[in-house]
């Protein structure tokens, strides 16, 4: 097997599948180093960003590119409103609560996205578009959008966590909540904006993975332990971690192939999270948390 | 002894009795999937087969005179279920024969662990995994549906008979996928083609590029995926056109779906077929869906034909038998043997008359003739298919 085929077949795709781990796991990463707590319905909510960018495909007739700050809008709301009705009421019980809640909540996103869309594969246009030849290297538009589009959204995330006031707040209330409080940041309104980040991120991760691949009901669901897995991988808390995590996984799932029946392609994630969680359960670059 | 006073006292009456009504009923049992993942299809089954036990009793009765009762059980498509509901049915309701269940899983827990061992007759009407043939049933293990061993080996000696020698297989790695593509190998292998790539596959995953390199590998330049087509086989489907990794595309009943058409497109999918089960027109497929229509039922749903097949075969053949429950195996390859007055669906009177005249009778059912082969399963009608801008249409039959 030549390297172009290596390239083309397993790194390429690799890549992409790993930039959409890597927008959930970045979404994960902030939930556990802000708000302390996994949070299971992750998945769920892509998939709802997915299929709400959909509505807008189908409705306004527009591109999926245009759809996708639409549907990181609304999918950012949603989460502000899921926050303020199931889990804000869980806040000061043990957090297995709010892991258990998010759960729950889990299964009535998806529920609810499959009475209004359906249960059959969608996708965002009809038909197959083949791949450019780049030199050897085989790459379509949509791969190229969905990496760079990844880079940016987390350049961004760093600078504003870096940069703004609210984003320094968000790293004070990450390091330590009361000490934060004492200082006058006020942990509600950081909730709600960590909220907002994370949903439009999530949309964006779901609605990339549909225009890469199809939409289904179940696609963010099966999409969740890969996301886990990256962000452990990385490093609780550490948002470059949750890249390079979700690279990872997204690379070794791909290339599994080449030494494993493929077969089990799919546990490869979970041997990750395993190995990680036994050897260095800190993370590669090393968590804030846990 | 006062038991023993009361059947005695039955037993005289029930042997002087002539014109008096039943003394007692013949019980079958009718297992199915009433809740669970095909609780959508289970009431309409239940229906057609009960339709068979209704036409039994109008057109008076079995044995002598007597009344043939459905009792429902809840398989819920799972083996826990399955073996609960045969066990109450078998033990608790003392049935002669079951219909059903009609999962495979239901159907291999309940026959190894209750039916088997009391020597109970089962018919499945929609259990079609490969497994049930290779059951060690002492011949009481039957079916109405025929084994996706047949179509998997009907599939194989249609792509070698269109001249395509070498294949890569993806299957996915469920009953379903792993049977059909086991059974396909043996007879691809067997009648001289070529199996280039063989690979099982986890559903649900966003990219399949790799497996489908892997498959690639081998040269061929035909993929047979066996996977359901709104689920991994789309985008199965889809990744391998899109990167040119195969130019033909085989699928099975999973892939006849319209799902690929809706999402790829027809003007792309020109190279894939898929096989798919076909209906045989026939008298007896007509008068069964006049009767069921009649009953308010709809003829078309999925798995009426064969549940109404198999209710109908076992009171033919508890009659043959005279009720004793040992028999009714043996007697329901007689009353189907392919040789005799041929019955056909309804036709209870003649049946009875030809039995109790000692004739041999010949049962062509509504989904097909149910000549039983030595493990009990019938021979299956398919049809391979391609893709027009209006959808499937048949390319050949399937031998």
């Amino acid at each position: 097997m030549g390297a172009l085929e290596i390239v083309n077949f397993y790194l390429v795709p690799g890549i992409v599948v790993g930039s959409i781990y890597a927008l959930g796991a970045v979404g994960i990463t902030l939930v556990f180093a802000i708000l302390r707590y996994a949070h299971l319905a992750h998945g769920d909510l892509a998939t709802l960003g997915a299929f709400l960018a959909l509505g807008a495909v189908t409705i306004l007739g527009v591109s999926p590119y245009v759809a996708l700050p639409i549907a990181m809008l609304l999918t950012a709301v949603i989460s502000v409103g899921i926050d303020k009705t199931f889990y804000a009421y869980l806040r000061e019980r043990p957090k297995i609560v709010t892991v258990m809640a998010s759960l729950g909540v889990a299964l009535m996103v998806r529920s609810l996205v499959q009475v209004v869309w359906g249960v059959d594969s969608e996708t965002y246009s009809r038909g197959i578009v083949r791949p450019e030849n780049w030199f050897g290297i085989r790459l379509r538009d949509r791969e190229i959008v969905t990496v760079l589009a990844m880079v940016a959204l987390v350049l961004a995330l760093q600078v504003f966590l870096k940069r703004s006031k609210w984003g320094k707040a968000m790293r004070a209330m990450s390091d330590n909540p009361d000490l934060a409080l004492l200082s006058g940041v006020d942990n509600r309104k950081v909730v709600t904006l960590t909220w907002l980040i994370v949903g439009g991120l999530c949309a964006a991760a779901g609605v990339f993975l549909g225009l890469n691949y199809e939409l289904k009901a179940m696609m963010g669901w099966t999409m969740l332990l890969p996301m886990f897995a990256a962000a452990i991988l990385g490093g609780v808390g550490r948002i470059e971690g949750a890249v390079l995590g979700g690279l990872i996984v997204g690379i070794a799932e791909e290339m599994s192939t080449l030494f494993l029946p493929t077969e089990y392609k799919a546990a490869t994630a979970f041997a990750i999270l395993l190995l990680m969680l036994l050897v260095r359960p800190t993370g590669l670059l090393k968590g804030k948390v846990l | 002894m006062k038991k023993f006073r009361t059947a005695a006292l039955a037993a005289l009456f029930g042997a002087t009795a002539l014109a008096a009504p039943a003394h007692a009923d013949v019980k079958i049992g009718l297992l199915g999937g009433v809740t669970g993942p095909i609780a959508a299809m289970a009431p309409a089954m239940i229906d057609s087969a009960n339709l068979a036990i209704q036409q039994v009793n109008e057109a008076g009765g079995i044995l002598a005179g007597e009344k043939l009762v459905g009792v429902v059980g809840d398989s819920a498509c799972n083996p826990q279920n399955g073996t609960d509901a045969a066990t109450k049915a078998v033990n608790i309701e003392g049935v002669v024969a079951i219909v059903g269940p009609h999962c495979s899983g239901s159907v291999l827990a309940a026959a190894n662990s209750v039916t088997i061992p009391a020597g109970i007759t089962i018919v499945t009407p929609s259990g079609t995994s490969p497994e049930i043939t290779s059951l060690k049933d002492n011949d009481t293990v039957f079916r109405t549906v025929s084994s996706d061993d047949y179509q998997g080996r009907a599939l194989a000696r249609t792509l070698l008979e269109r001249g395509t020698k070498k294949v890569a297989v993806a299957y996915l790695n469920n009953d379903y996928g792993k049977g059909l593509a086991d059974a396909f190998r043996a007879e691809f292998e067997e009648k001289g083609g070529e199996i280039a790539g063989f690979a099982a596959h986890e559903g649900e995953k966003a990219s399949y590029r790799s497996n489908l390199a892997e498959l690639a590998s081998g040269g061929a330049d035909t993929l047979v995926v066996l996977d359901y087509g709104d689920g991994s086989g789309l985008t199965m489907l889809r990744q391998a056109l899109e990167n040119g990794f195969f130019e033909n595309f085989v699928g099975a009943d999973g892939m006849k779906s319209d799902a690929p058409i809706k999402e790829l497109g027809a003007e792309n999918l020109a190279t894939f077929l898929a096989s798919a089960p076909v209906g045989e027109k026939s008298d007896a497929l007509e008068m069964f869906s006049k009767a069921f229509s009649d009953v308010g039922g709809d003829p078309s749903a999925i798995f009426v034909t064969t549940s109404y097949d198999a209710a109908f075969m076992l009171a033919l053949a508890i009659e043959k038998a005279g009720g004793d429950k040992a028999k009714v195996a043996a007697s329901l390859r007689e009353i189907s043997s392919g040789e005799g007055e041929p019955i056909r669906p309804g036709e209870w009177a003649k049946a009875k008359e030809l039995i109790a005249a000692g004739k041999a009778i010949d049962y062509k059912g509504a989904a097909g003739d149910h000549n039983f082969d030595a493990n009990g399963d019938v021979p299956g009608a398919y049809a391979l298919f391609k893709v027009t801008d209006e959808g499937f249409e048949v390319v050949t039959e399937m031998k």
